[in-house]
């Protein structure tokens, strides 16, 4: 297959990509949506609007705008297929991106690249089905399951499962790139040190956090780039 | 027949279960369409093998934990409903806030089985739907466009420099992923100097230590990697760490 072929190839295959990833989307959406309704039709049961209502404006702005955020950082570091899925199946912070940047590296895939999206989609697809698989099994043998896992003892490991990844990554991450890591982290640490109620919108302050390792990025890139010219 | 019996009943297993069935569909779908470009575009297939073992690796640690949120929520909402939430969209830092909140709306004091009714469980199940659908429907309004953007900026960018990829997109999304982390790991040190307080130096410890442990046991696995060249090393390694790091929360927890 010649260059072009593959070039052509790929484009349809990103069409398609668009067109399954949008209906699954919206099947998604009517789902999760109908599921309530249909819920509180067979118990007779319906949702209060009004308590739904009040709790949206408490809280469901704050979502939308994670959302919006999620949306425009998420798409482009984990590809077309990679995010429709994601999005769908959700654990994007805590599971999916890591598995698919994790994924990136293991194969040196560039991003930008047709293998990039490849690879993202195959990461993400085995990710979402092994949750799901763990999951469905977790549910069918919860009750013999809960005392072990409930089990005081195991708490701990349980509730830092975030920071036991972030540490491992830290360390892959930081260690190539301290120049860029180094200052977001101080101006991160010395932020949430002095408005600590920071503390629980910490997913928010990820953007002005990566904003200025991409500040950074992108000094350190025009400078090798006219060192090298 | 009570409440949390209802919400444990076979029609909300079907329901939940159906739902969840075809999503694994969909991901099978794009895996098989993936996979099979894959091959077509002449990505050895060893190469895609290694990440399907090393995903699958990655993913069992973090899937155990949403599992503990299912049986977290189990208790007030019912086995189904929290099984179909963290497979679906949801996330384990938003499942619990979100179903609060609609729970308290809804006349409860809070997320409490003794008190749920089923007007307000449906309640709380419309929120929890809502609030975090807009990413879904983000991507399936302006999905196309905003990806066909961002390759257009990429290939004048490759063009500009005469290259089939990578560039500056690769370093900003490393960059971007080292702030996302930076974020983290300095909401660990302000937890622990001012969570009780500011610079009482009394707060939650825990994390930033695991954090550590984490760090420490993939320098472990990256000296065994690059020093001694065990390949195995690499696709384990972030699912190792993981591991060893949470052993070690255990064991700081006991100890201290």
């Amino acid at each position: 297959m010649t260059e072009e072929q593959k070039y052509m190839q790929f484009e349809e295959y990103n069409r398609t990509t668009h067109r399954i990833g949008r209906s699954a989307s919206v099947l998604m959406a009517v789902l999760l949506l109908g599921a309530p309704f249909m819920i509180g039709w067979h118990f007779g049961a319906m949702p209060d609007y009004g308590a739904v209502f009040r709790a949206y404006l408490a809280i469901g702005l704050v979502w939308m705008i994670s959302s919006a955020a999620e949306f425009l950082l998420y798409f482009p570091m984990l590809g077309a297929g990679g995010s429709y899925m994601s999005f769908i199946t959700g654990n994007i912070i805590n599971l999916k991106l890591p598995c698919a940047i994790n994924s990136r590296d293991l194969v040196g895939a560039k991003a930008g690249t047709a293998e990039n999206e490849i690879i993202s989609t195959i990461s993400i697809a085995v990710s979402a089905l092994v949750t799901i698989v763990i999951l469905a099994i977790g549910v069918m043998i919860l009750i013999p399951l809960q005392p072990v896992l409930q089990s005081p003892v195991l708490q701990p490991a349980f509730d830092n499962v975030v920071p036991a990844l972030f540490g491992a990554l830290a360390y892959k991450y930081y260690r190539g790139h301290l120049d860029i890591a180094i200052p977001p982290l101080l101006i991160m640490c010395v932020l949430f040190t002095f408005v600590p109620s920071l503390i629980s919108s910490t997913s928010m302050m990820i953007i002005p956090s990566g904003a200025i390792a991409i500040l950074l990025a992108w000094r350190k890139y025009k400078k090798n780039s006219g060192e090298n010219s | 027949m009570t409440v949390i019996q209802q919400l444990n009943s076979p029609f909300m297993y079907m329901l939940c279960g159906a739902i969840v069935f075809i999503v694994a569909l969909i991901c099978v779908l794009f895996l098989v369409r993936a996979w099979k470009e894959g091959l077509a575009l002449g990505i050895e297939k060893e190469k895609m093998r290694r990440v399907v073992v090393s995903s699958a690796a990655f993913t069992v640690l973090p899937s155990i934990g949403i599992l503990l949120g299912v049986i977290a929520l189990s208790g007030s909402l019912g086995v189904p409903w929290p099984w179909l939430r963290l497979s679906v969209i949801g996330a384990l830092h938003y499942e619990t806030q979100v179903a609060q909140a609609a729970a308290e709306a809804a006349g409860l004091s809070g997320l409490s089985a003794s008190e749920m009714t089923l007007g307000a469980f449906s309640t709380i199940c419309l929120l929890m739907s809502m609030c975090i659908m807009w990413s879904l429907i983000l991507s399936a309004v302006f999905g196309k466009a905003y990806s066909k953007r961002l390759m257009k900026g990429r290939s004048a960018a490759d063009a500009e420099k005469g290259s089939s990829g990578g560039g500056f997109g690769d370093l900003a999304m490393t960059a971007m992923f080292v702030g996302l982390i930076s974020a983290y790991i300095g909401s660990y040190v302000g937890g622990l100097i001012s969570g009780n307080g500011r610079f009482s130096f009394s707060g939650n410890w825990m994390p930033l230590a695991v954090a550590a442990a984490g760090a420490l046991a993939m320098a472990v696995f990256v000296w065994l990697s690059e020093k001694k060249k065990y390949s195995w090393a690499e696709s384990f390694s972030v699912a190792g760490s993981m591991l060893i790091a949470m052993i070690a929360a255990v064991a700081l927890d006991l100890i201290f």
